[in-house]
């Protein structure tokens, strides 16, 4: 009876002893660990285990810490170098020329029936080279439901875009004030749908490439870095420190080898850091910083003269293009505008004599305009249609020198990102090569030490 | 053990210190994307006409016995005024084909309207040679540049209304157009009540579409209403609207540029034209009154009629619209 009575006492205590149990055991394992630890701090070589362990393990911490920081910044560097720019390229190419191939058709068709074949030509060479940045992009652009839905936007409306170009040309060619009609309707299609949508690239890549910058700059890296340089050094010394005191042996020649690897890929570090963060800079500030100024300025330019054009097209009946106009210039020539902007960039990248000229030729642009609505104000219609054809000379003259700026501005920019990607080569190796070689070093250099104990 | 700290403190504040010179800065960024995202122009809002009632809409001021000659213009008339200025500044349509519109090939402005300021002006100098500007004018430019002083005359399909003639003074009616329908040549359709409940263009917020809004529910139309009436023909085109209703004298344009399309139908409505002048110079109101009177009287008007428009009208050339006066 008193048997069975225990019996049930135990069974009943069963389920509730049970995890009580596991704990005690868990309890036990950390004071188990925490006597292993009293007992190797009791005793000379255990102090020196318990040494080794900390460093080695404050070695591979310095290494995943310097190697993660390491990459990230060399990650930006190279997706900024290899992928982000060329992309913003192959955008602002889109952007560009898309833009181009809109104002160049209108003031073509100013011209008259016979539309010069320069301007012809140069419509299709910009729609090649829409075609081909489009395509770049298709092919390289990374995925995102907006970048595809933009990009499906333009091959889509593209082709509906030239079939109202070609209709807007046939029906000028007759004579037919329809014409404009047409081109009115490929421009607004053009402006209101197809570049928006190159815009949304462009302006993806920009902030893109702004990303890469920031990570590749960033500062917070570079500090961990150098912390987690110091924190091992520190450790390091510590360490040596404690076991000259404790042995008669000034030096451990292993543990000296592994500061010395340490500090030195810690300087390597910091020094590639810098130099890389320097170069990226510099690609910001003279390359792509100028790039994205000048192509905000060549799209607002195609932009301008568009409207310039359009609205002597379809004079009389177009009251928002010369609005459009007059607002673009605005935010091209007020101070602290996008010429403003590219004289200030021109500064740094000492191309003064470019910026000069856009100046000036901008000027001249914004003074045609002016004479061209006197003109046309006071009836002198031919006369208007000349000075947009003068105008348009200057803006391609301008679109020219821009163009020029463009290619030395990614030059500078391909070479100033090149130095920031080779800065940091072979870093990416040396640290957890170091790290690993560290912490066998100060393992061999504390087993003698420990040893002599045995 | 403070010197290795101390060295180590350097480190980072000098690390800190490069970092700096590297730090990116979005300034350029942000303000070429901000230039980048500068909004399309709005059209700028046109004024509302309002309910305006008067005796005779097309009724104009009669004209002098006797014009006077050629460069002989009466001192301190407007006339006057304008043969001193040396030329006749009128705003145009540019867009109405034969009545106003842009040649693309010469990039002179040319129609049957353009004919009437020419024999104006012809009226003033002896010759319109070397003595006409004209300005294109958007829709709601047209009374302002007349009441501005910014152009001497306005012909540019005006219909005259109640409401208009408080703004400018018309002339008498120089082309008595109307409100028609346009359809495809071989559609069959000889009636707006046969396109109900079809899509039928006309210009955004004009008299055309207050007039289909208003018919019997079982005949009304759809109305579509765009910029502008040309942009009507560009749907059209596309197979976006069985019809356009509109004016005859546009319509009549449309059919000059699509020989696809034909005009049916009886007039919906009457649509008189008007030369506008502003109210400050009766003078050359009465001026212009004589000389059109000269050109429907003299058979010019008629010869201008058939020389622009008779190719695309069928039969004769019409009498030219009857002047009416009240003061």
């Amino acid at each position: 009876m008193w048997l069975a009575d225990e019996d049930v006492t135990l069974a009943g205590l069963g389920t509730g002893v049970a995890p009580a149990r596991t704990r005690r055991r868990r309890g036990a394992g950390a004071g188990a660990a925490l006597a292993w630890v009293r007992d190797r701090l009791a005793t000379t070589p255990g102090r020196l285990v318990l040494v080794s362990i900390l460093v080695v393990v404050g070695a591979v911490v310095f290494g995943a810490i310097a190697t993660g920081a390491e990459q990230s910044r060399e990650r930006a560097a190279k997706a900024a170098r290899s992928q982000t720019e060329p992309l913003l390229v192959h955008a602002k190419n889109l952007y560009t020329s898309l833009s181009d191939a809109n104002a160049t058709v209108a003031t073509g068709l100013l011209s008259g029936g016979s539309e010069p074949a320069t301007s012809r030509q140069r419509y299709e060479r910009d729609l090649v080279r829409a075609s081909g940045a489009l395509s770049a992009l298709t092919r390289e652009a990374r995925p995102g439901a907006t970048a595809t839905a933009a990009l499906g936007t333009i091959a889509d409306r593209l082709p509906t875009y030239s079939g109202l170009v070609e209709t807007a040309r046939a029906n000028n060619r007759l004579g037919f004030p329809i014409g404009a009609a047409y081109l009115r309707d490929a421009a607004s299609l053009m402006t209101s749908t197809i570049l928006p949508a190159a815009d949304h690239l462009y302006r993806t890549e920009a902030e893109r490439l702004n990303d890469d910058y920031q990570t590749g700059s960033a500062t917070s890296t570079l500090v961990t870095f150098a912390a987690a340089s110091a924190i091992a050094l520190l450790l390091l010394v510590l360490a040596q420190w404690y076991v000259a005191r404790i042995s008669r042996r000034i030096l451990n020649v292993p543990m000296v080898v592994a500061t010395v690897m340490v500090a030195a890929v810690s300087v390597w570090g910091i020094v590639g850091l810098v130099s890389e963060q320097n170069a990226l800079g510099s690609a910001q500030r003279v390359g792509s910083d100028p790039v994205e100024a000048l192509s905000a300025a060549t799209v607002l330019l195609s932009r301008a003269q568009g409207d310039l054009s359009l609205a002597l097209v379809s004079r009389g009946t177009d009251t928002t293009d010369p609005l459009d106009f007059d607002m673009v210039s605005r935010v091209l020539g007020r101070p602290g505008g996008v010429i403003a902007e590219i004289s200030v960039l021109a500064r740094r990248t000492r191309t003064g004599a470019a910026a000069g000229r856009v100046d000036a030729d901008f000027a001249a642009y914004q003074a045609k305009a002016r004479q061209i609505t006197d003109l046309e104000d006071t009836g002198q219609t031919k006369s208007a249609i000349a000075g947009v054809q003068q105008a348009s000379a200057i803006s391609e003259q301008l679109s020219q020198n821009l163009g020029g700026q463009i290619t030395a501005a990614q030059g500078r920019f391909t070479r100033s990102a090149a130095d920031a990607t080779s800065a940091l080569a072979g870093l990416g190796l040396a640290i957890p090569l170091v790290t690993v070689l560290a912490a066998a070093l100060v393992l061999v250099g504390l087993r003698q030490r420990i040893n002599e104990y045995r | 053990m403070r010197r290795p700290l101390r060295h180590l403190a350097g480190l980072a504040l000098l690390s800190l210190t490069l970092a700096g010179c590297g730090a990116s800065s979005d300034h350029a960024l942000n303000l070429t994307l901000a230039a980048l995202a500068t909004p399309p122009a709005k059209a700028p809002a046109s004024p509302t006409a309002q309910d305006v009632k008067c005796t005779n809409v097309k009724a104009s001021l009669r004209p002098p016995a006797t014009l006077p000659a050629p460069n002989r213009m009466p001192p301190g008339s407007f006339m006057a005024k304008i043969q001193k200025q040396g030329y006749l500044v009128a705003g145009v349509n540019s867009g109405a084909y034969k009545f106003g519109a842009l040649n693309p090939a010469t990039g002179n402005i040319e129609g049957f309207e353009i004919d009437l300021v020419n024999e104006v002006a012809k009226a003033i100098f002896g010759t319109a040679e070397g003595h006409v500007r004209l300005v294109a004018l958007t829709v709601p430019q047209r009374f302002t540049a007349v009441e501005q002083g910014k152009v001497d005359i306005v012909v540019d399909l005006i219909t005259i209304t109640c409401y208009r003639r408080t703004l400018v003074d018309f002339s008498t009616v120089y082309y008595d157009a109307e409100q028609r329908l346009l359809v495809p040549v071989h559609s069959g359709v000889d009636n707006i009540a046969a396109l109900a409940h079809k899509r039928v263009c006309a210009t955004a917020g004009s008299a055309p579409i207050d007039v289909m809004d208003a018919m019997a529910p079982a005949d009304r139309p759809v109305p579509v209403g765009l910029p502008q009436a040309i942009d009507c023909l560009v749907a059209f085109q596309q197979g976006q609207i069985a019809g356009i209703s509109t004016d005859s004298s546009i319509l009549l344009g449309f059919t000059a540029q699509d020989p696809n399309t034909k005009i049916v139908g009886p007039s919906i409505r009457d649509v008189p034209y008007g030369m506008a002048i502003s109210k400050a110079h009766p003078d050359f109101v009465r001026f212009v009154n004589g000389v059109l009177a000269q050109l429907k009287r003299d058979g010019t008007w008629q010869r201008l009629y058939a020389n622009r428009l008779g190719a695309f009208t069928s039969g004769p050339t019409p009498a030219p619209p009857q002047p009416q006066y009240d003061g």
